[in-house]
């Protein structure tokens, strides 16, 4: 009876928490001790039954968005990533910051690449729809939120792939090309000091020019780090700096 | 012989006071004929009291006109009987301190400025090292700004300004006002301030005085009369676009164009920015530099600047005015204005006795373009430079005594611009990276080393620990902000080396 009762609230309060007002709500019972009681007392509907799954193991196998809309009738449209009136509208983005409860996966934990992902989609729809400044809006969200292995896993491992799969592929057809000149197995070319340094050159090489435009890159950043200075000692070309010529 | 020298020396005196009062057409030379003096080699120069002359002599004019004498003097050698003479071309903050400076070491100074009253195009801030170095009195600022907030493409908002003490704070000041007060006190110490527009100047030989070419507008009328000045030196403190820099062949610099509109605000919005100042950055408010909102006495300055990509300004500041919409709402243009900023010190900064400070030496610095105490500060340097190398204006001076000046500059400030360098470098190429800026803002460290530096001109080294934390966090942020970058991005990044400017955008 008293658990009965307490199922119910439950249920109410679990109902209360879905954001859409179905008409035909159904109780999601728990699995849990008293539950399994319940079950034994009240003969579960043809819906409930026959491998059906509830709670949380059930969330997220609907049909999308715009069907559950049109199936319940209702119009409760989520705003994803718009620009209305001059601000951004997003229904998980809350108080100017991302509400991590609403990218909760199936397990209850905060999905990482979702969040990742909507914060991309929001600074390139804001780089191309730059809107006003505002200070009843600000913006809280730091990057820092989102854990060191969820930037890991998502950008650095894919790149770290590439350029092992790359490294390995060409160390073996180098190894191939100096064991046919030379007559030296792979173990005996890693133990002389040349084979470690074309070991150490070929590592490097791919990990730092990964296309062709990087040598470009690296030739202007050396520009850009040594053309203020010429800019600077323009004046002196040819003269001597006091300083100097007071040291020598 | 003696009495003869002594007889056109005192010619010369006469002739120069006449030249100045346009009395009298400038001396021509037309022929040299050296004096059958001894030849003193050029090494001998520092400790010769009789200065070797060269009689010019024309072949129309008779010898008894008074301008007839033309004096080479070398550099260390003694005047006799008067006072080393500078003209200081251009008024403003290098042109007004240098002025000051010479006239409190005894040097008999011109400044030649060409509108009194004029209102510069400018930020208006000065750090607070400026108040003391220069003694300025708290009458001609008039706001002191204490937060400042920086805004990112995103929109995210950093409030900068939370380390400051109360005593400190960046003062905001009208540039008419501020040049005023300067000048004001030049001419108190005994500078003469001439109300005239610099035309050309001629050198009477490499070790003679210069003919200054003006237009004078002492007698208040819109055109001025031609008039002449002989001085011995000639500081060029005359701007971002210097004629002394043409005449001596200094060699072009890249400069920003920065746009500014003045815009009047009703009163509660106005009450917002009563001590705040804001920088947006973004690449729709400026590809290299950032859009401001600046209080001034009783209206905000918002503008932009660009140096790649000059013919959008008017886009960059309607985007600037965009983002800054809302807070600005309801107000009213009063005044549209704008002015090349300097972007690197010229090739050449001095040639012979001619010295350059200022902006017309391109002393600004990368970043935040700060250029009115560097202004002040190298005007009175090489005023200090030129005092001391001619003894308080018993000798003369020379390009020696210039390059002295320029030593010390570059020894002493060299550090806080190739600082402001690097910031730029880092943080100015795209729009991830002005993100990575905002949010590593946040940090007070970071606020504290940025405010100490602006505010005090020095390069303060922090606590080695707190600086690696925070190159690890630079690191980490810039990672983040260039990984949130969407793929097919249509924003752009700028390289800031030698290449021509439109090479150096590159959509990303």
């Amino acid at each position: 009876m008293q658990s009965s009762l307490l199922n119910r609230t439950r249920g109410a309060a679990f109902k209360a928490t879905r954001p859409n007002a179905c008409s035909r709500s159904v109780v999601v019972v728990r699995a849990t001790a008293e539950a399994v009681v319940e079950k034994k007392e009240r003969r579960l509907s043809p819906l409930e039954r026959g491998g059906t799954l509830s709670g949380d193991q059930a969330a997220g196998k609907d049909a999308g968005q715009k069907a559950r809309a049109m199936a319940t009738g209702t119009t409760g449209e989520a705003t994803i990533l718009q620009i209305v009136d001059g601000r951004f509208v997003d229904d998980r983005w809350i108080g100017g910051r991302w509400d991590l409860n609403q990218f909760k996966d199936s397990k209850g934990e905060v999905d990482w690449d979702k969040v990742i992902d909507a914060e991309v989609a929001r600074r390139k729809l804001l780089e191309d729809n730059p809107i006003p400044s505002i200070n009843e809006d600000p913006v809280n969200f730091d990057t820092s939120e989102i854990p060191w292995w969820a930037w890991v896993r998502r950008f650095h491992l894919p790149e770290a792939e590439k350029l092992n799969g790359r490294a390995a592929m060409m160390g073996y057809v180098l190894a191939l090309f100096v064991d046919s000149l030379t007559g030296a197995g792979l173990l005996e070319q890693q133990e002389s000091f040349l084979g470690k340094l074309a070991l150490h050159i070929c590592v490097f090489a791919i990990l730092l020019v990964r296309t062709s435009s990087d040598l470009d890159k690296y030739k202007g950043l050396i520009d850009e780090a040594t053309f203020y200075d010429k800019q600077w000692s323009a004046t002196w070309d040819g003269v001597k700096r006091p300083s100097e010529a007071e040291s020598q | 012989m003696a009495a003869s020298f002594a007889n056109t020396q005192v010619s010369g005196k006469v002739a120069t006071r006449h030249v100045a009062q346009g009395r009298v057409a400038p001396f021509r030379a037309t022929g040299v004929r050296k004096t059958a003096g001894a030849q003193i080699p050029s090494s001998f120069f520092a400790g010769v009291s009789v200065p070797q002359r060269v009689f010019a002599v024309s072949g129309a004019r008779s010898v008894s006109r008074a301008v007839q004498t033309v004096f080479a003097i070398k550099d260390g050698a003694v005047l006799e009987g008067r006072k080393l003479r500078v003209a200081v071309i251009g008024g403003g903050p290098s042109g007004a301190c240098a002025a000051e400076t010479l006239a409190k070491g005894g040097v008999e100074t011109f400044l030649i400025e060409r509108k009194l009253d004029n209102c510069k195009p400018c930020g208006g801030a000065i750090p607070l090292c400026m108040v003391e170095e220069f003694d300025l009195p708290l009458e001609i600022i008039d706001r002191k700004v204490t937060k400042m907030k920086m805004i990112s493409p995103s929109n995210r908002e950093v409030d900068v300004g939370k380390t400051l003490s109360e005593t400190e704070w960046i003062g905001m000041c009208r540039r008419e006002v501020f040049d005023d007060y300067l000048r004001k006190r030049a001419q108190n110490l005994g500078a003469t301030v001439l109300n005239g527009l610099f035309m050309r100047s001629e050198q009477q030989g490499s070790d003679g005085p210069f003919t200054i070419h003006y237009t004078s507008f002492a007698d208040g009328s819109k055109m001025g009369t031609p008039s002449t000045l002989e001085v011995d030196m000639i500081i060029g403190a005359d701007g971002a676009n210097s004629r002394i820099a043409k005449e001596i062949d200094a060699g072009e610099y890249d400069y920003a164009i920065a746009f500014q509109e003045r815009i009047r605000i009703p009163e509660d919005k106005m009450k917002y920015y009563e001590n705040l100042a804001e920088m947006y950055v973004g690449d729709d408010v400026s590809p290299d530099f950032y859009g401001w909102v600046f209080p001034k006495y009783d209206h905000v300055a918002v503008g932009t600047g660009t140096v790649v990509n000059k013919t959008a300004i008017k886009q960059y500041q309607q985007a600037t005015r965009d983002r800054s919409k809302v807070k600005t709402e309801g107000g009213k243009i009063i005044r549209v204005e704008a002015h090349p900023i300097p972007e690197h010190p010229r090739p050449r900064r001095c040639k012979g006795r001619v010295a350059l400070v200022g902006d017309a030496a391109g002393y600004v610095t990368k970043c935040s373009g700060e250029g009115i105490y560097f202004a002040a500060k190298s005007g009175r340097m090489c005023a200090e430079a030129i005092v001391e190398g001619s003894a308080n204006g018993t000798k003369m001076a020379g390009e020696d005594a210039i390059r002295m000046y320029l030593d010390k500059w570059d020894r002493k400030y060299w550090a806080t611009y190739k600082v402001l360098d690097i910031l730029q470098k880092v943080f100015y190429r795209s729009n991830p990276a002005r993100e990575a800026f905002v949010e590593l803002c946040e940090d007070s460290y970071v606020q504290k080393m940025t405010f100490d530096s602006y505010l005090y001109k020095t390069v303060v080294p922090g606590n080695p620990l707190d600086d690696v934390k925070l190159l690890v966090r630079t690191v980490s942020s810039l990672i983040r902000s260039n990984a949130l970058r969407s793929v097919n991005s249509k924003s752009v990044n700028v390289s800031f080396g030698s290449k021509a400017n439109d090479e150096r955008v590159v959509v990303a």
